[in-house]
């Protein structure tokens, strides 16, 4: 028996294990109650076990530090997250719901831009975005999907409830680490397995397989995908390699591919050149086609965007969804739920305050002290002010900054993320979370049971990027209450 | 199922290296053992290695003299020497490491513990009593991988590949192991009949071939019969022959490989065309010479044709091959 679950208490916030009676939540007792009669010896040999499994498995990523590369450890918590069923079945509809709005968004601004034109998205706040792409428009990719695969980062406030916190829709990473996780666990804890009946993750190579194929140009019993990534040196080339593998399809690099005369893109084999079908691209747009975009980009396939307009190659995402990847368009998903599926929003998104609009931007300067100030542009948590943690000549310079360009900033309430107890030199603390599902938009839309939960290891703090310190934990969704 | 270029170019480079590793250090175990058998004064330079590896100019950019520790250090541990076993390792695992998902993963370990291996010890092992040690150790491992890509890998191109490049190299070698007899004993007509058949006995040695030699030829090592035997007896897993023949074999079940097949053959028919048994040594080691080169050319066209090949040319006006 371990003590250290004794004195656990999470405060304020909503713990998503122990109830703030200090019992354990239905869902999760099973789990606490495994991990309570374990000696310290023996979960202490069962962490060490998790690390040896991430080793053993070469799950890494790798980081850019101090001019050279270092391939890092996973860095893996053993206590799972556990989401009822019933609770899940809800967020994954409005996951699925949000999705196919997006999709039809996106399709329309490239396309006939009824949305502008019905003034519920202002055409300034789209057309004059960096992240609108002149270069697409006209393109009508099959069943008008663009992102075709999405990670939706979700938070839960300190009432529990499931909030988007933004869609990533240009080239989402972090699924092959969802799948390692559960890998990990049935080594570990390979005893809850018997008692839970937890949806199982591992299908998503063969969903993503099929997303892809449906996108195929030619009707092809095996239609040929690529993945093509930036190379060895990029932090998710474990999980390029690890998709590719699990897909049987090709990971290919820039050099691997040439689009020829005929505007089909070909990749260099030892036979001599085969066509591709469907390129998962893992790089951003910018350096997709150095014909198009950044000239000095040797990543990429010259004449690449020649073969997708043609309508002889299908990339995933495809260029340009990154407009509807823009904290401003944000702001309106509600509206284009409504809008193009004639539906309720059935997920909650955070309150946003769009600077240029002078009435929200006269209470977000009043209450500078209480909101998180983003740039509408950026990504990556780039210069971004987290109001009730800011001094205050920095809270003066965002005032500046707003007043100057109110268009390049919004404003959203802080959150009291949501917990969860994690092992912290062999104690039980809570730590802030967020979850990221993935959904897949080709001819039918698919979510992920669960998604991969980042954790953030230190007291107190909200980033959970996995380059700063953050880690990761199994995330089950159960179907029935044991 | 096809392979793409850059993978089989990795994976005939990842052989090509290991091989290298593999053989160096059989030429230096050799040879170390050999400077001992020799009367003192007579034992020939360890220049003599470097130049087989066509490594002077290199060598002369860091060293004034061939001492041994000079040699030692520079064919095992030297980090800025291309052909050095750390550097072939490294190199090694450097094509392994992309090409992961083609390989059994066994493979990848045991290239990586190589690796570390080496990076441990060859500085360490310029001495000769810890130098057997090394040497023996990599060429245990070496051939640890290759009876791992004999037992597990599936005969596709990945193998077909890992194939060439190991007996292209190894073809090399051997024409190297050869030209060290040669070149130790040019010129030098003292000492021959004691020396000479130490110095190929150490060779073939150097070959694990002492003991076929035996049975095929019998116990006494003469210069002629041992060239012949490492440059032309089919069944020897080490002969340039074996090398040449196993090369066409791989070669038949590729596309576009007329160009190659054609150069293979034309080396086949010139090694069966030399008679090492009336040769001078000068004669020995200008075909040899030549050889190498005809080598280089092989390899060239096996580049060309598979590896870095500009498709954009080949897809004009042709039909294009099915996925």
């Amino acid at each position: 028996m371990n003590n250290s679950w004794k004195s656990y208490d999470a405060g304020l916030f909503f713990d998503e294990v122990i109830a703030g009676s200090g019992q354990p939540r239905v869902a999760s007792r099973r789990v606490v109650k495994l991990l309570q009669s374990l000696s310290d010896e023996d979960m202490a040999s069962r962490r060490a076990a998790a690390e040896l499994a991430i080793r053993e498995m070469g799950i890494s990523f790798t980081i850019y530090s101090e001019g050279r590369n270092i391939d890092r450890a996973w860095p893996f918590d053993i206590i799972p997250r556990v989401i009822p069923a019933r609770d899940w079945a809800r967020v994954s509809l409005g996951l699925a719901q949000r999705s196919r709005a997006l999709n039809c968004f996106i399709d329309d601004i490239y396309n006939r831009q009824t949305i502008l034109a019905a003034g519920i998205v202002p055409a300034e706040f789209v057309l004059d975005s960096g992240n609108y792409n002149a270069q697409c428009a006209g393109v009508s990719p099959r069943y008008g999907a663009w992102a075709h695969i999405c990670g939706t980062d979700l938070v839960r406030d300190k009432n529990g409830r499931f909030y988007v916190l933004e869609d990533n829709l240009r080239v989402p990473s972090g699924v092959s680490y969802m799948l390692e996780n559960r890998e990990i666990t049935k080594r570990v804890l390979p005893e809850l397995f018997e008692n839970y009946s937890i949806q199982p993750v591992d299908d998503y190579p063969s969903q993503l397989h099929s997303t892809l194929a449906s996108l195929s140009p030619r009707m092809l019993r095996r239609p040929c995908i690529v993945v093509l990534t930036p190379g060895i040196y990029n932090s998710a080339y474990f999980e390029h390699a690890f998709l590719a593998q699990r897909m049987g399809a090709e990971l290919v690099e820039g050099s691997d591919l040439f689009t020829g005369d005929d505007d089909c893109v070909y990749m260099r084999t030892v036979d001599g050149p085969v066509r591709v079908d469907v390129v998962y691209r893992r790089i951003d747009d910018n350096f997709l086609d150095p014909e198009v975009f950044r000239e000095d980009s040797t990543l990429g396939v010259p004449g690449i965007m020649r073969a997708w307009k043609a309508g002889n190659v299908a990339i995933a995402n495809a260029p340009g969804a990154g407009v509807a990847d823009d904290k401003v368009v944000y702001a309106f998903v509600p509206q284009m739920i409504r809008y193009y599926l004639n539906e309720k929003p059935l997920l909650a998104s955070v309150k946003t305050y769009l600077c240029v609009n002078k009435k929200d931007r006269e209470y977000v300067l009043a209450n500078l002290d209480k909101l998180v100030v983003k740039p509408a542009n950026e990504s990556g948590g780039y210069g971004l002010m987290v109001g009730p943690h800011a001094t205050k000549a920095k809270r003066a310079e965002f005032a500046r900054l707003i007043e100057q360009n109110p268009r390049n900033y919004i404003a959203q309430p802080t959150l009291a993320l949501s917990t969860a107890p994690t092992y912290i030199d062999d104690t039980v603390a809570p730590r802030h979370l967020d979850l990221r599902p993935f959904i897949l938009q080709g001819k039918e839309t698919w979510v992920t049971p669960g998604g991969l939960t980042r954790v953030a290891l230190t007291k107190g703090s909200l980033v959970v990027n996995s380059s700063q310190g953050g880690g990761s934990k199994d995330t089950w969704i159960v179907e029935n209450n044991p | 199922m096809t392979m793409l270029s850059r993978v089989a170019d990795r994976l005939f480079w990842l052989a090509r290296y290991l091989e290298r590793a593999e053989d160096s250090a059989r030429l230096v175990h050799a040879y170390t053992h050999l400077v001992m058998d020799i009367p003192k004064g007579s034992e020939p330079g360890w220049d003599i290695l470097v130049r087989i590896l066509d490594a002077e100019p290199h060598y002369e950019e860091h060293h004034r003299v061939y001492s041994e520790a000079n040699v030692i250090k520079f064919l095992l541990a030297d980090q800025d020497n291309v052909s050095s076993i750390l550097r072939s390792i490294r190199a090694a695992r450097e094509n392994v490491r992309t090409t992961r998902d083609v390989l059994p993963s066994e493979i990848w370990e045991c290239v990586n513990e190589l690796y570390l291996y080496a990076q441990e010890h060859a500085e360490k092992c310029i001495g000769r009593r810890n130098r057997y040690q090394f040497l023996e150790t990599v060429i245990a491992r070496c051939q640890m991988i290759n009876g791992m890509v004999i037992s597990t890998l599936p005969r596709g191109h990945s193998y077909r590949f890992i194939k060439l490049g190991q007996l292209l190299e190894r073809a090399d070698m051997t024409t190297r192991v050869i030209d060290v007899g040669a070149a130790a004993l040019l010129g030098d007509e003292r000492l021959r009949s004691t020396v000479d058949p130490l110095i190929w006995a150490s060779l073939l040695n150097s070959l694990s071939a002492m003991g076929a030699y035996r049975r095929e030829i019998g116990p006494h090592v003469e210069a002629g019969a041992m060239v012949d035997f490492v440059l032309r007896q089919s069944s020897l897993p080490r002969s340039v022959k074996f090398c040449l023949d196993g090369i066409r074999e791989e070669l038949l079940p590729l596309k576009n490989n007329k160009e190659t097949l054609r150069l293979v053959n034309k080396a086949r028919r010139e090694l069966s065309l030399f008679d090492s048994q009336v040769c001078t040594r000068e004669e020995l080691h200008i075909f040899i010479d030549q050889f190498q080169h005809m080598l280089t050319r092989i390899y060239s066209s096996i580049d060309r044709t598979w590896f870095m090949t500009d498709q954009r040319l080949m897809t004009a006006g042709t039909e294009q091959a099915a996925p």
